[in-house]
């Protein structure tokens, strides 16, 4: 009797695809992610990418020329030259982990065996970046600065005792020295976090809690909102309404403002609460603030929507959005900060709605980005709301209306 | 009122609706009646505009349904079968949000929506919420909220599913004041009764065909179905029996002491008179009238609610 209801209940089981999806697929993508995440997988590995860092050469001279290239010669490194102002805007804007800036005189700092001349400005919202790429940098720096040091010690030793010394021998010495990184042990490279100098900077783990998890949790109330138009089409006030002189899209269109409305509503209330309870200083660009939040409402509410639109039942909705928006979610950064994410996993962030919200978020509170600047983040936001409005028109019409008549 | 012509409707290689015309005067009650999955939704979805006809024409007090549908919807109400209200709304809440969709003017409304109230004797529940109501209570409101824009035709699709005798009194009585007031219905059933109480004049559709239409007694002719009387006798041989049944001009049957006669009431002297000439003593006469029931077992081969 038990193995005849045991061997039912696991036949229903494996016939219901979304609890097989739930059950295993779903877990092993978001086990997937979180050890490209936590566990380093991917990260440090030939094929992942090289973290991009910017470079401003104003000392332009053999040895910093020379201490470039070999450091662009590294495979987690790739430097891209600029100028001092467009660097550090570029980082400001959260473009780059930092700008390495060699100042005037870091030649004859060198030589003189002064303090170096040099500086990284950097991001600290992308500090786990900075965590994987200081210990290169600074390896390196010490090994080629030393290098340089020393081989330029021995040549204006050459060249001031033994005049006239054949070339090839003195490229043979200097070939056959090995530098000593002993002798620029006491280098230390000045590390600038460019935003740090704003005292009304919220705590970065706070943006991202609030941010993150206000998304996540948006994807699924407003899923919840809109599927009270299948609980409709179930009871049968969506056929009623449709018998009164009512466009159907208008149907549609006023079930979309009710979860924009809402959204608005949580999002303002989750930062009012951040506000109160942990300081989050929401009224740093209050307008900024505003415009994203409802750019963030429109782009939630219209996806939610459109996860309404591709389900029939109820049940078929509750299934779909649990797997979409725990994806989304961990692709976007709401789970997982994005900048602890291998650059392969940050790339493709960008197919997630989180993502756009937790940045744009990132750059009002961490970057102090004006309006401006985040227009960028919130066209893209708007137009995922506009293409998901016009899919779930089309969806509503031929999931929904058509299979009310039948 | 309504005129429809050829109307076809097919779900994939299904024919849900196949051909069919009718009219409906103004003022009737015109019952649709069939059994489950005969066409019928089908037709009041396409003439409640929600459903496109494949081909056929469909017009509602002058107006082409398939050109003009939003125009259609103002002067058409439907009560569906199911109870479409928001069950955590109180009735009045409800009626309020069904009737702004026709842009009636709110102090009209309220009005309006009180007078409903009292005709459907729900005015004293109307602030409790629709959960709390029984299921007569329900199909009560969900009348109420299709007739609160005072249609020219109302569409009442089995309107009285699953509620008690009393209730179901109560909705023919509204059903009875609202065409009083000039409403004309288009009532689609399966309950012969109702449709014996209530319609004019009747259409049976069965497999998206409409098979016959007319009054019941148009229908009974067409169908062919005369009246049954049964001669029920103080004591009946069978010789007797026999010869009694030689003599009438009827198809008759005998059955112990009971003869039945296929006959009008008309019929009935000729039929006494035979019987006193053969000194039967008559103890009984019942006359079984021909109902919708045998006509559409007539014309269809088939049970309504088969």
């Amino acid at each position: 009797m038990i193995l005849a209801i045991l061997k039912k209940d696991l036949k229903l089981f494996f016939l219901d695809r979304k609890g097989v999806l739930l059950t295993f697929l779903l877990p092993i993508i978001l086990i997937t992610l979180f050890a490209f995440a936590f566990g380093g997988i991917g990260g440090a590995t030939k094929e992942s990418k090289p973290i991009k860092l910017l470079v401003v050469d104003n000392d332009n001279t053999k040895e910093s020329n020379a201490i470039i290239l070999k450091l662009d010669t590294l495979a987690g490194i790739h430097l891209i030259a600029t100028e001092l102002k467009e660097g550090v805007a570029l980082v400001k804007k959260g473009k780059y982990v930092g700008v390495l800036i060699f100042e005037k005189g870091f030649q004859n700092a060198i030589i003189s065996g002064k303090k170096l001349p040099m500086e990284l400005k950097y991001d600290e919202a992308r500090e786990i970046e900075m965590g994987m790429l200081q210990p290169v940098l600074m390896q390196e720096l010490m090994s080629s600065i030393g290098e340089t040091k020393v081989k330029s010690s021995i040549t204006e030793y050459l060249d001031k005792n033994f005049t006239g010394l054949n070339q090839k021998i003195k490229d043979k010495i200097l070939t056959d020295t090995n530098a000593d990184n002993s002798l620029v042990s006491t280098m230390s490279l000045k590390m600038t976090s460019l935003v740090k100098e704003d005292k009304n900077k919220a705590n970065i783990g706070l943006i991202q809690a609030v941010a993150g998890t206000a998304i996540m949790m948006l994807l699924f109330s407003i899923t919840a909102v809109g599927g009270g138009l299948l609980d409709e089409k179930e009871a049968g006030t969506l056929k009623r309404l449709l018998y009164a002189p009512v466009k159907p899209n208008d149907i549609l269109f006023a079930k979309m403002g009710t979860a924009l409305l809402l959204s608005i509503l949580q999002l303002l209330v989750m930062f009012i609460f951040s506000w109160l309870v942990f300081g989050l200083p929401i009224f740093k660009d209050i307008t900024a603030l505003l415009v994203l939040i409802v750019a963030v409402a429109f782009a939630v509410s219209s996806f939610g929507i459109f996860l309404v639109a591709i389900a029939k039942t109820r049940q078929q909705l509750q299934g779909l959005s649990t797997i979409i928006i725990m994806l989304m979610s961990a692709i976007g950064g709401s789970m997982i900060p994005l900048f602890i994410m291998p650059a392969i996993m940050q790339k493709i962030a960008v197919i997630s709605v989180n993502y756009w919200g937790i940045q744009g978020f990132y750059d009002i509170f961490w970057r102090n980005l004006p309006l401006i600047d985040i227009l960028p983040k919130i066209m893209v936001l708007l137009g995922i709301g506009i293409v998901m409005t016009i899919i779930s028109t089309q969806l509503f019409k031929r999931n929904i209306l058509t299979s009310i008549n039948r | 009122m309504i005129q429809v012509s050829n109307l076809s409707k097919s779900f994939n290689t299904v024919k849900a609706v196949n051909d069919i015309s009718f009219t409906i005067n103004k003022g009737e009650i015109f019952g649709l009646l069939g059994p489950n999955g005969a066409g019928k939704s089908t037709t009041i979805n396409m003439l409640s505009t929600i459903l496109k006809s494949d081909g056929g024409q469909i017009i509602i007090d002058g107006i082409d349904v398939n050109k003009n549908p939003n125009t259609c919807k103002k002067h058409i109400g439907v009560v569906p079968q199911e109870i479409s209200l928001y069950e955590d709304l109180s009735a009045y809440e409800n009626l309020l949000f069904w009737g702004r969709l026709y842009d009636i003017p709110i102090l009209e409304l309220k009005n309006k929506i009180n007078s409903i109230l009292e005709l459907i004797g729900l005015s004293d529940r109307k602030k409790d919420l629709i959960k709390t109501y029984s299921g007569g209570m329900k199909r009560r409101i969900n009348i109420a909220a299709a007739i609160l824009h005072s249609p020219k035709v109302l569409f009442m699709d089995e309107p009285t599913v699953g509620i008690d005798p009393q209730s179901r009194n109560r909705i023919f009585e509204v059903i009875e004041t609202l065409n009083k007031q000039g409403m004309t219905i288009v009532y689609t059933t399966h309950y012969m009764e109702e449709v014996e109480r209530l319609c004019n004049r009747i259409a049976i559709i069965d497999s998206g065909k409409i098979i016959a239409q007319g009054t019941q007694s148009e229908l009974q002719n067409i169908a062919n179905i005369k009246e049954a009387i049964v001669f029920e006798f103080e004591s009946l041989s069978a010789s007797k029996g026999q010869e009694f049944q030689s003599k009438i001009d009827h198809k008759s049957i005998l059955n112990k002491n009971k003869i039945i006669v296929e006959c009008t009431t008309k019929d009935l002297p000729e039929i006494i008179i035979e019987s006193n000439n053969l000194e039967l003593i008559v103890k009984d006469i019942v006359v079984k009238k021909a109902n919708l029931e045998s006509i559409f077992l007539s014309l269809t081969g088939k049970k309504l609610r088969d």
